[in-house]
């Protein structure tokens, strides 16, 4: 689906959970700021409009004004106060800045899941937050009814190596990272060379990646669209991955946006994609 | 005092007056100059104004004042305490202490964000610490000399550790490149509560030493003969430059051009190398340099607040190359 018709649907649907969804208490947070890409969307989903949304590179929340994020505070902190928030929904990427918040009398939360298994729980926590209860639990049962459509009739279980970044250094996601797990789902067998990080991520050997040969090679840069040929094209030319099966066979591909990075609500589409394109394995 | 150092004092105090007007009145939200003098009088209104001013622009502006001051005169006492030209809180190894302190914390400790400037300080000050035992064991202990590369030593060794952390931990190297540029936050009063009793030891141990520094300008030899300790002096101005270093990184990150340009441009501009004039002088254009350099840092391309450090080469170096031109 593109970008542009990802953005309909998503506008559509939070049209329709806004007009279905039950009106909030007095006592929910009627200024919320949602700095990540997960909370905006399950505001969005939950029919629940936030007075700003952190601005994400290929993000396609766009329903409410954006603040830029930058290290090490995230938002300006300037132009959040200026908003006055009753409640900021924030990353731990921006540990700094959350302090920064809390001492300006901000109540400041951060539901940021980081793996498919956590994110119900966060759902909830949220839909808590905002006093939408019910229609958070309806949510919770959508994703989980659409993963389960997409993980349906595995035929095959290549083995994938997913790379962050744009270079050719193999810092390669592990099982627990967003988008290594989300790669499991779909059928694929990480290789990790069972290097183990609390990050998710960790730098491999070229060596063990020879050694794994793996069938598919896919980069998640995490750049710009217009880039994205070029740097397939790069990747393509690495001579160590082209001594394995994915660079014999042309199976090096680039992902082009952050569905594999950051948490968010599109899982099932994620993992549909994912088969399609690149596993091939429907 | 003669007319031409009269000239200086008075263009950096101008300097640094303006520029703490503008880092008060200037930033991403436009606050009325009415307001923004109300907030300080404390006669303004509950509200997001005077949140921004009194909880954001003030601690911020304050932060700026002794960290560039600071750095200021920590390049003035180990420029003169050493007599070398190219002296600099780098010298003696505190600034790579400083960044590896706050690295650690950042990349292997992210959740206890609020320990980074206790740990740009511990490293920073154990870091000058090294050098100083380094350097003053064995025979000739406490030579320039030997204290200089004492201080490369040391300062390659933190900067190793800095490097192996960073490709530790690549997915969040990210976070620690603003600290490594150099560059303040608007995060209120929490850094400076911890890091404040540093700046006035440092600060009071400068200026009790600028007089047997004069002394140490004329040479170890004159020096001792006038009943001053070389060895102490450079131990003393050492010490006083780490702890303002180390303070100054640990809110601010690593800023070292500052403390290197700003005793030549006063030295050069005020045409004395006397340090009655060069510390306190320094303190004031290393305060309205940092100011100025903020101010244009978090102004220039709002909302986004950019790393102070380029902005005050881009400020620092031309006027330094002038005033250097001229001297030769």
């Amino acid at each position: 689906m593109s970008r542009a018709a990802t953005r309909a649907a998503c506008l559509a649907f939070v049209l329709l959970a806004a007009a279905l969804a039950a009106p909030a208490t007095a006592d929910a947070p009627k200024r919320i700021v949602a700095l990540t890409p997960f909370s905006a969307n399950t505001l969005a989903a939950l029919g629940v409009k936030p007075i700003a949304i952190g601005q994400t590179l290929g993000g396609d929340a766009n329903f409410a004004p954006t603040l830029a994020l930058a290290h090490p505070n995230g938002p300006n902190m300037e132009q959040l106060a200026s908003l006055r928030p009753g409640l900021v929904l924030s990353s731990p990427t921006w540990t700094r800045g959350n302090r920064t918040m809390r001492n300006l009398d901000m109540r400041v939360e951060v539901p940021e899941p980081l793996t498919v298994l956590d994110m119900y729980e966060r759902i909830e926590d949220i839909a808590a937050m905002v006093d939408r209860e019910r229609g958070g639990r309806r949510l919770v049962a959508r994703i989980k009814r659409e993963i389960s459509r997409a993980t349906r009739a595995l035929k095959s279980r290549p083995r994938v190596m997913l790379v962050l970044g744009v270079g050719r250094t193999p810092y390669v996601f592990l099982p627990n990272s967003w988008g290594g797990y989300i790669m499991q789902l779909a059928g694929a067998r990480l290789v990790d060379a069972n290097a183990e990080s609390r990050s998710g991520f960790a730098r491999i050997s070229d060596e063990a990646i020879v050694d794994a040969d793996p069938d598919v090679i896919i980069g998640v840069p995490h750049a710009r669209a217009e880039d994205l040929d070029g740097i397939r094209d790069y990747m393509r030319s690495n001579e160590i991955w082209k001594l394995t099966q994915a660079g014999q066979e042309n199976r090096i591909y680039v992902w082009g946006d952050d569905a594999l990075l950051q948490a968010n609500l599109d899982v099932g589409s994620t993992i549909s994609r994912v088969r399609t394109r690149f596993l091939k394995n429907r | 005092m003669s007319g031409r150092r009269v000239l200086v004092v008075a263009i950096t105090v101008a300097a640094l007056l303006a520029g703490v007007g503008a880092s008060l009145a200037l930033g991403t939200i436009d606050v009325p100059l009415r307001e923004v003098i109300d907030s300080l009088l404390g006669r303004a209104e509950e509200g997001p104004a005077k949140q921004i001013i009194l909880q954001l622009r003030l601690p911020r502006t304050v932060d700026a004042i002794l960290v560039g001051a600071a750095l200021g005169v920590a390049g003035a006492l180990l420029q003169g305490a050493l007599g070398n030209p190219l002296a600099s809180p780098d010298v003696i190894g505190v600034t790579a202490g400083s960044g590896f302190g706050a690295i650690l914390i950042l990349l292997a400790f992210p959740g206890s964000i609020a320990l980074l400037p206790v740990g740009a300080l511990v490293f920073g000050l154990t870091a000058a610490t090294l050098v100083f035992v380094v350097a003053w064991i064995g025979p000739d202990g406490g030579g320039a000399g030997r204290l200089i590369l004492a201080g490369i030593a040391i300062a390659a060794l933190f900067a190793a550790g800095t490097t192996g952390l960073m490709t530790a931990y690549p997915d969040r190297v990210q976070s620690a490149v603003f600290f490594l540029a150099g560059g303040l936050v608007s995060d209120g009063w929490d850094e400076m509560k911890v890091v404040w009793p540093y700046f006035a030891v440092g600060f009071v141990l400068a200026v009790s030493l600028i007089r047997p520094l004069d002394r140490l300008a004329l040479g170890d030899d004159v020096a001792a003969s006038l009943g001053t300790r070389p060895r102490l002096i450079r131990l003393g101005a050492g010490g006083a430059a780490a702890l303002l270093a180390a303070a100054s990184a640990a809110i601010a990150g690593l800023l070292g051009f500052l403390g290197l340009v700003v005793p030549h441009v006063i030295r050069m501009a005020g045409g004395t190398a006397s340090h009655g004039f060069v510390v306190p002088v320094s303190a004031i254009g290393g305060a309205a340099l940092l100011l100025a350099g903020d101010t244009l840092a978090r102004t220039v391309k709002p909302p986004l607040e950019l790393p102070v450090g380029p902005f005050m080469v881009v400020i620092g170096v031309p006027m330094f190359l002038w005033l250097l031109r001229k001297a030769v």
